[in-house]
């Protein structure tokens, strides 16, 4: 579970910090261009460094800092398995140089250094051994060190917090691009979802068990659903079949033909599942309400803090007035800017004085920090 | 709706945003989506004016329906007399008026967060105690919860 989250010069997040203590699940509200899709932008830069993106130029650009005269850093402090984790990362833009680089980096477990960065040097500071057998080594400072630090073992703190970081769900789903065909099987699926197939195949292989979730979900919300089926259509490949049956007969549909909406109770059903089979996770989804009929938003958002009331974090963002309704003023968070030269500012919804209803408070504009 | 229609299931309308939170508590507590939180109605009074022309119709097709109604008492006795009197004699089995004796405010600042209390009330409801429900603001709901309990207690907490 995310504690803190704290970004600095990043886009429109300067001296940004997303209060999430104890909140398993937590909404963004907040006007067009308020930060809220940077927040998920920055998650995604921790996301992608422990999946094994190390090049600082393929994860931010000069472009992306609000002032080039001062470091990018983002810093996340995350509680697991009853000890706290701390990940630092900043990178610098020099003058004259095109791309960024690191000017420091640092992951700590319980206030114990696992290793630290200062520009190119790396000091590894193994947690009970003797000082003369820690290491210094060297690295290229357009290279992060997190994903090329060899891990010890699968209980090495170093792997748990990777392995932790890597499987942060992050969705911002396109449905019109998913389809049912997978080559591959995946824990990590992408932000538009688009390897959905592989993150079933995945999940139903690394925990068979998991398909037990994803029906029970999907029962609920199509009760006609009877199976799916992800049959080997050649050398490696699969591909997913919705099967229908009521009294009158069955149908078997493509998984791609499937409408925008009912790929959305897939994707839930397997962040339910996923929690559930290699949680607790945390699961970033920028507007979970797209695609969805009116009916389905409150049943659908709820069904998501439901499952994460037990472990992990749910962090959504919305604009629409049933999702927003299904969150309360303890867990939402209001983002905001003046304007675009003004960085966000964040206020939890319980600080501030709404008058009346909030979602008619939010139509008028009258929300603000 | 999504509630299936042809399933017991309750819709609840709360008075305002603070009644609504504290029913997205006692649906975060409930596995099901036979219950539905409704748009808040604005005041005590729309509550009961939106359940006559929006809802006794629906109802009465709807079979399977219950529905509680979630309003502020103000402290005023005779607001529950008052409500009853707009619940068709046919659906009384069916509609529940409940709500905090003053306003929810300060039974959040006794119990805490109203989706806290929402979940405490839920668990009331599912092991049959009364350790929220017998708070000195909430008391009085007594029999409306005895009523409710008897019938929606079954699907909901799927006893």
């Amino acid at each position: 579970m995310i504690r803190r989250l704290y970004v600095n010069n990043f886009r429109c997040l300067q001296n940004f910090e997303l209060p999430l203590a104890g909140q398993s699940s937590v909404l963004l509200i907040g006007k067009n261009g308020s930060g809220k899709t940077a927040v998920g932008l920055a998650l995604e830069i921790l996301q992608r460094i422990a999946r094994g993106t190390n090049r600082v130029d393929d994860l931010a650009k000069p472009k992306d800092l609000w002032r080039t005269d001062a470091p990018l850093r983002f810093e996340i402090e995350v509680e697991l398995q009853g000890k706290i984790y701390e990940y630092v990362i900043a990178f610098e833009c020099l003058a004259g140089f095109k791309e960024l680089r690191v000017l420091e980096e640092r992951l700590a477990v319980g206030g114990e250094p696992v290793y630290t960065r200062e520009a190119a040097q790396v000091h590894l500071a193994r947690i009970g051994l003797e000082p003369e057998r820690e290491g210094r080594f060297r690295i290229d400072w357009h290279l992060v060190a997190l994903p090329i630090v060899q891990e010890q073992s699968p209980v090495d703190p170093l792997s748990i917090f990777k392995r932790w970081l890597a499987r942060l769900v992050i969705l911002r789903p396109v449905p019109s691009l998913i389809t049912g065909d997978s080559g591959r099987e995946t824990l990590e699926p992408n932000l538009q979802v688009t390897d959905f197939a592989a993150w079933f195949s995945g999940l139903v292989a690394y925990a068979p068990a998991a398909y037990g979730k994803i029906d029970q979900y999907l029962k609920q919300v199509m009760p006609d659903l009877k199976d799916i089926k992800n049959p080997v259509i050649g050398k490696d490949s699969r591909n997913l079949v919705v099967q229908f049956a009521n009294g009158q007969g069955t149908v078997s549909i493509p998984f791609e033909d499937l409408s925008d909406g009912e790929k959305c109770f897939m994707i839930c059903a397997m962040v339910l599942a996923a929690n559930h089979s290699y949680g607790p996770l945390v699961c970033f989804w920028d507007e979970p309400d797209n695609y969805l009929a009116l009916d389905e938003v409150g049943h659908f958002v709820l069904a998501l803090r439901r499952a994460f009331q037990s472990g992990g974090q749910f962090i959504a963002t919305s604009h629409n007035p049933e999702a927003i309704r299904r969150f309360s003023d303890e867990n939402t968070l209001l983002l905001y800017r003046k304007s675009h030269l003004e960085p966000t500012i964040v206020r939890p919804l319980s600080e501030l004085q709404v008058s009346g209803d909030l979602v008619g408070a939010l139509i008028r504009g009258d929300v603000e920090p | 709706m999504s509630v299936n229609q042809y399933l017991p299931h309750v819709l609840v309308l709360p008075e305002d945003d603070a009644n609504s939170q504290l029913a997205n508590g006692f649906t975060l507590d409930v596995s099901t989506r036979q219950i539905q939180v409704l748009e808040p109605a604005g005041g005590w009074m729309k509550v009961l004016e939106c359940f006559e022309s929006d809802h006794v119709r629906a109802m009465q097709s709807c079979t399977p329906r219950y529905m509680v109604l979630l309003i502020d008492f103000d402290g005023v006795p005779g607001r529950l007399n008052v409500a009853k009197n707009f619940i068709p004699d046919h659906l009384t089995d069916r509609v529940f008026v409940l709500g905090v004796w003053t306003e929810p405010e300060k039974l959040r600042a006794d119990l805490g967060s109203y989706e806290t209390i929402g979940m405490a009330l839920a668990k009331d409801c599912r092991e049959e105690t009364d350790t929220t429900w017998g708070h000195d603001l909430l008391r009085h709901n007594a029999a409306e919860i005895d009523r409710l309990r008897d019938r929606v207690r079954p699907f909901l907490f799927h006893l």
